[in-house]
């Protein structure tokens, strides 16, 4: 059959009119491209390829924009996936000059020169031939990260895996954990007693008793867990606690209802879907890869900016409770910060600041950036001897009282 | 479904002609919505036309849009039926007197007599009549979890069931717009079911365009203008960028002030039908404000 492209080979139809595919080439050429989004991260499941497959019927092939569209309209579920996308599709869907192209990978680090790109090729791409076999195809294709372009060099954090003290002990903590950092009444209603009176209810008593009212049955609120922010400082003088919060973040996000997490030091990371994972050594190495800006110096008030712009919105609603894990430290705008706090705590129903630099237990919160932070939070929870998540979960606990920042304010602010 | 468009061309025309400008991947990803019978999931900021859209279709398909406005709580009750409760009980006190047996007291009491139909349930039921009606779930990121896994099940069926009456299916089933204005992550499961496409903001032309619709009698200069002016703001940093609907509000406020073209006074005085945050209000100053009118003209004269 020597027809057939190779099965890491794009196959075109004539020249004459290149998208119009017959003879299952097409299927063929949108399956490898199906393949192509889901190493992108794109959620492509065998029914949405059929969904293409489908929908391909009612438009012009031959139109190219067309067939973008409709492409775009199946595997793409996210905006931020859009851009991806476009690149993905520009790659894959030229026309080169043999009729044949294979899916090197290198290709996509030469275009990144000529245009911005979304995504980096994987750094040791083999470069495979005509003859590559499929399984080298699939590792290297799985391999290909988005991740934005930057002009500093890519710089991963290396994570040790967590050592079997360090599981048995996070298992110890997950038992403790409180179910969640307060409630949210809803408007939603069950059966219970309350004032309302359940109509439903009430109708069908009535029928089963002919008639007869013999009590009235009632519903109540409903109350539901109020969604966690975490926003974790990772800059240089976190350094040492970094590897312990993102734990703790980990154990959170694993336990606790509708967490969003966001790391920053000079720039903000959103890592909701990464801390996700259940491995916490995979989600860490993940992270590791994703975030670029490790150990540098704490702007928090360009953090907090671009996160009240960009993400408050999407992530704050419903009554959410906001956890601020910084030392304090900061080297960025400080009337900026201080602008952005008051924005933060209007935005949640609750802003607690969880600062670990106490080591030394006569510590005070004077520096600058502590200094802004503190007019603003609703509870301030120090945390001596950050070693291990225990420590932190304890203060969790103490949070139900109350543990409110007041007495921190009389005592540090002037 | 009976559909007259052919292509993704006659459609666009026709949606032109409804006075909406769509660009070319709205159009085809609103046609193959129609031809796959696929709900159509559209995302964006508030004012890009999302809403707009399902308006528009039930004018070009000639049925009814049926509207549901999505908010938190929002339940079965409410979106899909309701006993009319008040009814049920008068008529059970009359059935009393007759000694009705039980079976027949609950034919009676839950038929479609006092079955109170939500919107939901009218876009299954009004399939009947021959042709499909448009259904906009507006603003679902509104709602919560619970009401989103309940629309999984009936955009993938199409079909309700009430327990005391049994399965009510949609022979044709309705053309369902999804809005979202990404206040909350809507559940990957309910988008894979549709078709997604993300409204941005009109570029210059097309906001001309739509000025140029909407307000036909405006002053040519003015119009371009005013586009220029947004499209400028658009690029400031601004916690709530003006949408289509500002723009065309801010014509409206401006002919209505009888203006033939922009002047530090009228814009000043206007700023409020454009921004709705005191912060993006503070940033334009007077200075700010003059600069931007300045580089409207350049623009609007360019573009004329």
């Amino acid at each position: 059959m020597s027809n057939d492209p190779p099965i890491n080979s794009l196959y075109l139809g004539p020249a004459e009119n290149p998208y119009d595919y017959r003879g299952g080439k097409l299927t063929h050429n949108l399956i490898l491209f199906g393949g192509v989004c889901r190493a992108l991260g794109m959620n492509v499941t065998p029914n949405r390829m059929m969904d293409v497959g489908q929908a391909l019927a009612h438009i012009q092939l031959g139109r190219k924009q067309d067939f973008y569209f409709t492409l775009r309209a199946h595997l793409v579920t996210h905006k931020k996936e859009i851009d991806y996308f476009d690149e993905a599709f520009d790659l894959f869907w030229r026309r080169p000059s043999d009729g044949f192209t294979t899916l090197n990978l290198q290709s996509l680090g030469e275009e990144r020169r000529k245009k911005k790109t979304q995504f980096l090729p994987p750094l040791e791409a083999s470069p495979s031939e005509n003859g590559a076999s499929a399984d080298e195809l699939d590792s290297s294709m799985i391999a290909l990260v988005p991740t934005y372009s930057r002009q500093e060099r890519l710089r991963n954090k290396d994570f040790a895996d967590m050592t079997a003290e360090e599981l048995e002990m996070a298992k110890r903590v997950i038992a403790k954990m409180p179910d969640s950092l307060g409630m949210r009444r809803t408007r939603r209603f069950e059966h219970g007693v309350g004032r309302q009176i359940n109509m439903r209810r009430l109708m069908k008593d009535m029928i089963r008793k002919q008639g007869d009212v013999t009590r009235l049955p009632t519903h109540r609120r409903k109350d539901k867990p109020r969604p966690v922010v975490l926003l974790c400082d990772i800059s240089g003088s976190m350094e040492r606690y970094t590897r312990i919060l993102l734990h703790f973040m980990h154990t959170l996000a694993g336990s606790l209802y509708q967490v969003e997490s966001f790391v920053y030091s000079t720039d903000i990371t959103r890592i909701t879907r990464q801390i996700r994972q259940k491995n916490v050594d995979d989600a860490l190495e993940d992270i590791g890869q994703t975030v670029l800006q490790w150990g540098g110096g704490t702007m928090t008030g360009e953090c907090l900016h671009s996160f009240n712009w960009g993400w408050s919105r999407r992530v704050l609603g419903r009554g959410a409770i906001v956890i601020l894990i910084t030392d304090g430290w900061d080297r960025g705008d400080i009337p900026l910060l201080h602008r952005e706090m008051t924005r933060l705590r209007l935005a949640c129903k609750r802003l607690i600041w969880l600062n670990p630099l106490l080591d030394v237990p006569e510590y005070e919160p004077l520096t600058r950036g502590a200094q802004a932070l503190l007019p603003y939070v609703h509870d301030f929870l120090p945390i001596t001897n950050l070693s291990n998540l225990e420590v932190i979960v304890k203060a969790l606990q103490n949070l139900n009282g109350r543990q409110s920042a007041d007495a921190y304010r009389k005592r540090y602010l002037a | 479904m009976t559909l007259t468009y052919n292509s993704v061309d006659e459609l666009q025309r026709a949606l032109a002609e409804q006075d909406y400008i769509a660009e070319r991947g709205l159009a085809v990803a609103i046609y193959l919505a129609l031809k796959t019978g696929k709900p159509l999931f559209l995302e964006g900021d508030a004012g890009v036309g999302k809403t707009e859209i399902a308006k528009v279709l039930s004018a070009l398909l000639g049925t009814k849009l049926i509207r549901m406005q999505c908010y938190e709580g929002l339940d079965v009750n409410t979106a899909v039926y309701e006993w009319n409760y008040a009814g049920q009980i008068l008529h059970l006190r009359l059935m009393e007197r007759e000694g009705l047996e039980r079976e027949a007291m609950e034919r009676e009491l839950f038929s479609q007599r006092f079955l109170l139909k939500r919107p939901l349930l009218q876009a299954i039921e009004h399939s009947h009549e021959g042709r499909a009606p448009v259904l906009l779930i507006d603003e679902l990121d509104r709602s919560d979890e619970e009401f989103e896994a309940f629309l999984l099940e009936l955009l993938s069926d199409f079909q309700i069931t009430i327990p005391e009456l049994g399965t009510i299916e949609a022979t044709m089933p309705p053309v369902v717009v999804v809005t979202s204005n990404r206040t909350r992550e809507i559940h990957d499961a309910l988008k894979r079911r549709c078709l997604y496409y993300w409204i941005d903001y009109p570029h210059f032309h097309k906001e001309l365009q739509i000025v140029e619709r909407k307000a036909p009698l405006i002053a040519p200069m003015l119009a371009r203008q005013i586009t220029a002016f947004i499209q400028d703001m658009r690029s400031m940093e601004l916690f709530k960028r003006p949408g289509i609907a500002e723009t065309l509000d801010w014509t409206a406020a401006l002919i209505a002030l009888d203006q033939n073209e922009l002047s530090l006074e009228t814009v000043q005085d206007t700023l409020g039908v454009i921004l709705k945050y005191q912060d993006d209000v503070d940033m334009l100053d007077a200075a700010t404000i003059q600069n931007m009118i300045e580089r409207a003209n350049v623009e609007a004269q360019r573009a004329g």
